[in-house]
């Protein structure tokens, strides 16, 4: 076997085999993330990277080259990694984007691993998203390397001694300005008009106490037992799904706030309104009935929360398993206790 | 006579290692039915990734299980660890293609707790990037639906327009996708009358060729074929499953944010919201083409009823101006209307920080993929790839 790669790398079939290479660098698509747009456009009949000799392609055995575009999660790094290892011989990685070098935007994010540590990289392109022009640039450049057998960078800049700049004797303090004891309340009332009034005292008559957060926002509180009860009454009265499940944690109060905001679509008077169902869970028995049963465009977003802060919607099939979250990610990270690394001012 | 074969079933052990997330039992329980597993995905041939765990019959989509968070970048955690002002940037990477949009919505929901007054240029300027790139993601949108059809020119058609509008998009802010362009109070800088002249003259070149192109693929038989009658969601289940923007007016429910509670200049203009009856993945197609020549005509006349007015430029000042915004106690919801459909912002703040307590942010890719599982039931695998792409699901917005 061992004979087998070195005859291939160094026979005297050895150019044939690298002439082939060169000019068929079919990368495999692997649209990892937001980069995948530049990418597309590389390959579209604007840049049109095929008369370089790349042409993106769906299967991960038939190419010898993965551009990696921008983030890499927990659960794509394994498919990155199976991808990488059913390549044929010649391996090669590009990496697009910022994110694939050290994190760009979501540098602290805790979903994220650096591609460099799952497979071997041969070029980096920057840019945020970086642009075709760049990317047909590195694939350019590898092509060179399989030509010559030298990496080479495409640019070089001048070399600046760092060690005499100037840095200042205190380092600035962050900007961030955070609240110790943050005081949360969602159902702030606010000005608002006429219209949006008379619908929370109609809504109020329901036996609900309804307050104005703003034009057509109203918030509407209960127990958690009532929860259930609250929304079958306001489905009847035409509010037909849910935008937005939310839970907010209050560590210092000792308590999750979890929001289902309701919308209509088939009344039109309710269809600008966003009503605010709002309950509080203690932070230590975090458990509810789910609405999903009554409001099927719930469900996954419960999940989701279910995900996020460990709250149990009782009745919700998917409670106890990750959802959107790989396997090994931090449990419930969007909990307050939960915190990422902060940046460092320098200068 | 029938024979019984006794085969001994057992689920693969590989299941495990393939991180699948559903229980074993539901493996079992499928292998000793007549049922099979068909896991589609993660890798995609179109638009970023995710799973789908099918359950077939024959040939016929039972039951499909969506696998997300391949793309989950965690925008909601780290917002709560920036400067309002540096979340700008942050909330228009899930979508870039749409970068503006996004970027409304959050901008708006800092406005509307800041009671601040927008100039009304810059009202129409960001109604006009709104909309161009609406034109863009339609577009996109259109090309991986070619994509998952198998028609190449159908994707090289639309990438070819795409160029104008980034054209465009690089004259008014400087950056082929992501600008940040839309700040609190007003735009970034004045757009000059050249570049106006110049996006009025290419609203005609995109025009001209989409006309083009609904010859090579709109209308082409083919694609009639593979699209109408296929993933049909009826009206009361688009309702019943939260379905959103263009997808929820395929299905003949007349809402669109831009007018049911309009933003910007959106209701000092002239415009129609195209609607369709029959729910299935050719009307999603055309409700969506339409839309492109309805957000036309809205670039259109916003240059032609732009106000004369001063902006400020916030060029070398931004970070000084809006560093220390702090946003008063309580929640602030905002509803967009994103090229996919509703963008809900929703952030809650302490009053006493410069950064958020908690920023949650719903994109429209994460709302319908409950209503896009429901129409896949009763289909055929074949068709998966044309359904998908009629929703043009794009797992990086739906993931955040």
């Amino acid at each position: 076997m061992e004979e087998n790669i070195k005859f291939l790398r160094s026979g005297i079939l050895a150019p044939i085999k690298k002439w082939g290479t060169h000019w068929s660098l079919w990368p495999v698509h692997l649209v990892t993330a937001c980069c995948g747009a530049e990418l597309a456009h590389a390959f579209a009949s604007g840049y049109d990277g095929e008369r370089i000799g790349a042409l993106n392609y769906g299967i991960a055995r038939q190419t010898n080259l993965i551009i990696v575009e921008g983030a890499i999660t927990r659960k794509m790094a394994r498919v990155l990694r199976i991808t990488w290892e059913q390549m044929p011989d010649p391996k090669f990685v590009i990496i697009m984007g910022t994110c694939g070098l050290n994190g760009g935007v979501f540098w602290n994010s805790y979903h994220l691993v650096k591609p460099f540590e799952v497979v071997p990289v041969n070029y980096f392109i920057p840019g945020c998203p970086s642009t075709p022009e760049a990317l047909l640039r590195g694939i350019r450049q590898l092509q060179n390397e399989i030509r010559t057998g030298e990496p080479r960078s495409s640019i070089e800049f001048e070399k600046v001694d760092l060690g005499k700049g100037k840095m200042m004797p205190v380092t600035p303090k962050s900007p961030k300005k955070i609240s110790l004891a943050p005081s949360i309340v969602v159902n702030v009332p606010r000005k608002a008009d006429e219209e949006t009034k008379k619908l929370a005292d109609e809504i109020s008559k329901l036996g609900l106490a309804t307050t104005v957060t703003g034009k057509n926002r109203i918030a509407l509180r209960v127990e958690k037992d009532e929860l259930v009860d609250a929304a079958k009454k306001l489905q009847n009265f035409g509010f037909d799904h849910v935008k937005n499940v939310n839970v907010i944690d209050v560590p210092n109060e000792d308590k999750f706030i979890v929001e289902y905001h309701l919308g209509s679509y088939s009344k039109r008077e309710l269809m600008p309104v966003v009503l605010n169902l709002f309950t509080e869970l203690p932070r230590s028995e975090p458990k509810l009935k789910s609405l999903a049963k009554i409001f099927p465009s719930a469900d996954y977003m419960e999940r989701e929360m279910h995900d996020f802060f460990g709250v149990v919607f009782e009745g919700n099939e998917w409670m106890g398993r990750k959802f959107l979250l790989a396997p090994d990610t931090p449990e419930y990270p969007l909990k307050k206790d939960f915190k990422l690394e902060e940046e460092k001012y320098l200068r | 006579m029938e024979y019984e074969i006794k085969v001994p079933v057992q689920p693969p052990t590989e299941l495990q290692s393939l991180f699948i997330p559903i229980p074993p039992e539901y493996v079992e329980e499928v292998y000793r039915s007549e049922d099979f597993l068909v896991l589609v995905g993660p890798q995609h041939p179109g638009s970023g990734h995710m799973r789908l765990i099918v359950r077939v019959h024959g040939d016929i989509i039972r039951e499909v299980i969506p696998d997300p968070g391949y793309v989950h970048r965690c925008v909601e955690k780290i917002a709560e660890n920036r400067l309002y002002i540096q979340n700008i940037p942050l909330v228009e990477r899930p979508s870039i293609m749409d970068a503006l949009n996004f970027n409304l919505g959050y901008v708006r929901a800092i406005e509307d707790a800041l009671e601040v007054e927008v100039p009304k240029r810059a009202k129409y300027i960001r109604t006009m990037l709104a909309e161009i790139c609406r034109i863009g993601t339609h577009l996109y949108d259109a090309a991986i639906l070619a994509v998952f059809l198998g028609h190449t020119t159908g994707f090289m058609y639309p990438f070819g327009i795409r160029e104008l509008i980034c054209e465009v998009l690089v004259r008014i802010t400087g950056a082929r996708f992501t600008s940040s362009f839309i700040i609190p109070g007003g735009v970034r800088r004045d757009v000059d009358e050249q570049t106006l002249k110049f996006v009025y003259e290419t609203t005609f070149a995109i025009e001209k060729r989409l006309k083009s192109f609904e010859r090579i693929f709109i209308k082409n038989p083919t694609v009639i074929a593979r699209l109408k009658d296929v993933g049909v969601l009826t009206k009361e289940e688009a309702i019943k499953f939260g379905v959103v923007g263009p997808f929820l007016r395929a299905s003949g429910v007349e809402y669109d944010v831009r007018k049911v509670e309009p933003y910007e200049a959106y209701g000092e203009l002239d415009w129609d919201i195209p609607v369709a009856d029959a729910g299935d993945s050719y009307s999603r197609f055309l409700v969506r083409v339409n839309e492109i020549s309805q957000s036309l005509k809205i670039v259109r006349q916003c240059i032609k009823n732009m106000p004369e007015e001063k902006l400020k430029d916030f060029r070398g000042t931004f970070f000084d101006e809006f560093a220390d915004i702090v946003l008063p106690q309580g929640e602030f919801t905002t509803l967009t209307e994103a090229s996919r459909g509703t963008l809900i912002y929703s952030i809650v703040s302490d009053g006493e920080s410069n950064v958020p307590y908690r920023m949650r942010m719903i994109t429209p890719g994460w709302l319908y993929l409950r209503g896009f599982m429901e129409s896949l039931k009763g289909e055929r695998l074949a068709d998966l790839q044309a359904i998908y792409g009629s929703f043009g699901y794009f797992p990086p917005e739906a993931d955040r």
